[in-house]
C-alpha cells in the first residue's frame, strides 16, 4: 500500500501529460463534427432540436447524463436521424461532438451574466475579451485554393444551396450517406459512377417503371486522334449506353459519322460537345487521361 | 470554321479572365451536378427547386428522364411549372405519389435558398464564370 502511495503522484502527473493533447484534440474534432453535422439543424432549432449555446434547452436533457446524449446520438432520437445522418461518424466523433455542444453551453453561460448585471458599462468593456477564443483562419494554409476533404458532400442544410430554414431540407438524403458503398474518385461527387454501375454499388432503372428491364449497350470505340503530344482520345460506346440512349447525343449533338464533328476542349469547357455532361454531371474535364486514354506510339 | 474556332477561344479567355477568382470564392459546397431551378419560383414567392442530380442517378439512367420524358440537356432551358407537373409532364411522370413523392410536399423540392440562381451546381462553366449561388 506504501508502495502505491509512493507512485501513485507519478503516475497520476504522466496521465496528465498524456492526457492534455489528447483532450485538446478531441475538443477540436467535436467542433469540427459540430460545425459539420449539428450546426444544420441545431443552430436554428430546427424542427424542435436544442439550439446551441441555449442553455435552458439543454436543461433537462443534460439531467439524463453524458451517456445517455452519446446514446441517443448515436441511435437517433426523436426526428434527429442516427448520428446525426452521417453515417461515418464514429461513437468517439458523437461522443466528442456532444462534449463540445455541452461545454459551449458553460462557455454561453458565463458570458450572459453580466449582460444581466446591472452595470451595462461594464458589459461594453468585458465584451472584447471572447474574442481571443475564436481561431483566426490561417492565413497560409496548405492547399489554400482547394476545398479541404472534410468540406466535400456536406449534407444539404449546409451546402450553401439549400435554404436550412426549411424543414424539407432536413429531410433529404445526405450525399455521404449515398456515396458511401460507391467507389471514389478524384473529382466531381467524388464518386466513380461507371465503376460504381459495373460494381453493382447501384441499379438505377433503365425504364421509369419496370426494373427488370436492362441496357441496350452497343461495344464500339471510336478513336479520336488529336493534336501534338496529347494522348489520342478513345470514346467507348460501351459506358455510355450504360446510361444513354442514342437519341441523347446524336444526331444533335454529334453526327454519327466519323470524321464529321470538329470538337475542341475550347468547346467542351463552353457546355458544347462532350461538355453537355462532362464538366456537369458526369465526370469533370480535369479527368484528361480517361478520354485521352492512348498514347501516341513512340517515334 | 476557323473563325469559330478563334471565337470559341475568345469567348474561353474572356471567360476565364473575368471569372478567375470566382472559382476560388466559392463557398457553397453543394453536390457536383445539383441543379438550382428557378425561373418562376422566387416572382411566385416560393423557394427555387433544387434538383440533385446524383440522388436521382442513383436510382435511373440518364436515358428515363433525358430521353424518355423529354428533359433537355440544359438547366432553366426546360420550362416546367406546376400544371404540367400535376398532369404528369416532367418531374410528374414520377412525383405522382405512385413512384415517388407526389407534388403536396412543396418544400422538398422547393428547398433553396430564395434568390438562387438558375445553375447547374459546381459546373465547369460556373467555376469559369460566376462564384457559387451568388
Amino acid at each position: 500500500m506504501h508502495g502505491y502511495s509512493k507512485i501513485l503522484p507519478f503516475v497520476l502527473s504522466s496521465v496528465a501529460i498524456v492526457a492534455v493533447p489528447e483532450i485538446a484534440a478531441q475538443t477540436e474534432r467535436g467542433a469540427e463534427v459540430v460545425k459539420i453535422s449539428c450546426t444544420s439543424c441545431h443552430g436554428p432549432g430546427i424542427l424542435g432540436a436544442p439550439k446551441l449555446g441555449v442553455a435552458e434547452d439543454w436543461k433537462e436533457r443534460r439531467a439524463k447524463g453524458l451517456d445517455e446524449l452519446v446514446k441517443r446520438t448515436i441511435e437517433g432520437f426523436n426526428q434527429m436521424p442516427p448520428r446525426g445522418g452521417n453515417v461515418n461518424l464514429s461513437d468517439a466523433d458523437l461522443r466528442a461532438a456532444v462534449e463540445f455542444i455541452l461545454a459551449g453551453l458553460d462557455k454561453h453561460a458565463e458570458t450572459p451574466a453580466p449582460a444581466v448585471a446591472e452595470r451595462p458599462a461594464t458589459v461594453v468593456e468585458a465584451k472584447p475579451a471572447p474574442k481571443p477564443t475564436q481561431r483566426k483562419q490561417p492565413v497560409n494554409n496548405f492547399n489554400r485554393l482547394m476545398k479541404p476533404a472534410s468540406k466535400r458532400n456536406p449534407p444539404p442544410a449546409a451546402d450553401g444551396i439549400h435554404d436550412p430554414q426549411n424543414a424539407g431540407t432536413t429531410i433529404l438524403q445526405h450525399p455521404k450517406e449515398a456515396f458511401s458503398p460507391m467507389p471514389k474518385s478524384n473529382s466531381g461527387n467524388r464518386v466513380d459512377w461507371v465503376k460504381a454501375l459495373d460494381a453493382g454499388d447501384l441499379n438505377p432503372r433503365f425504364v421509369l417503371d419496370d426494373p427488370s428491364k436492362t441496357a441496350v449497350t452497343l461495344d464500339l470505340n471510336i478513336v479520336r486522334e488529336v493534336k501534338g503530344s496529347m494522348p489520342d482520345v478513345v470514346y467507348p460506346h460501351k459506358q455510355h449506353t450504360e446510361w444513354l440512349d442514342c437519341s441523347n447525343c446524336h444526331p444533335a449533338i454529334f453526327i454519327p459519322k466519323k470524321g464529321a464533328n470538329n470538337i475542341s476542349m475550347a468547346a467542351i469547357l463552353l457546355g458544347e460537345k462532350c461538355g453537355v455532361c462532362h464538366g456537369k454531371v458526369a465526370f469533370p474535364v480535369a479527368e484528361c487521361r480517361k478520354c485521352h486514354s492512348k498514347n501516341k506510339p513512340k517515334q | 470554321m476557323l473563325k469559330k474556332r478563334t471565337n470559341l477561344r475568345r469567348r474561353l479567355a474572356w471567360m476565364i479572365s473575368a471569372g478567375a477568382l470566382a472559382v476560388l470564392s466559392g463557398q457553397a459546397g453543394a453536390e457536383y451536378g445539383d441543379v438550382v431551378i428557378n425561373n418562376y419560383s422566387d416572382q411566385a414567392g416560393m423557394r427555387p427547386a433544387v434538383f440533385p442530380h446524383w440522388f436521382h442517378r442513383i436510382r435511373f439512367r440518364c436515358k428515363v428522364c433525358h430521353a424518355d420524358l423529354g428533359f433537355k440537356f440544359q438547366a432553366g432551358g426546360n420550362d416546367i411549372t406546376m400544371l404540367k407537373i400535376i398532369d404528369g409532364e416532367y418531374c410528374g411522370a414520377c412525383h405522382n405519389g405512385d413512384v415517388a413523392w407526389s407534388v403536396e410536399n412543396c418544400d422538398l423540392c422547393h428547398s433553396g435558398k430564395p434568390g438562387t440562381k438558375t445553375q447547374v451546381h459546381e459546373s465547369t462553366l460556373q467555376k469559369l464564370v460566376a462564384p457559387a449561388g451568388k
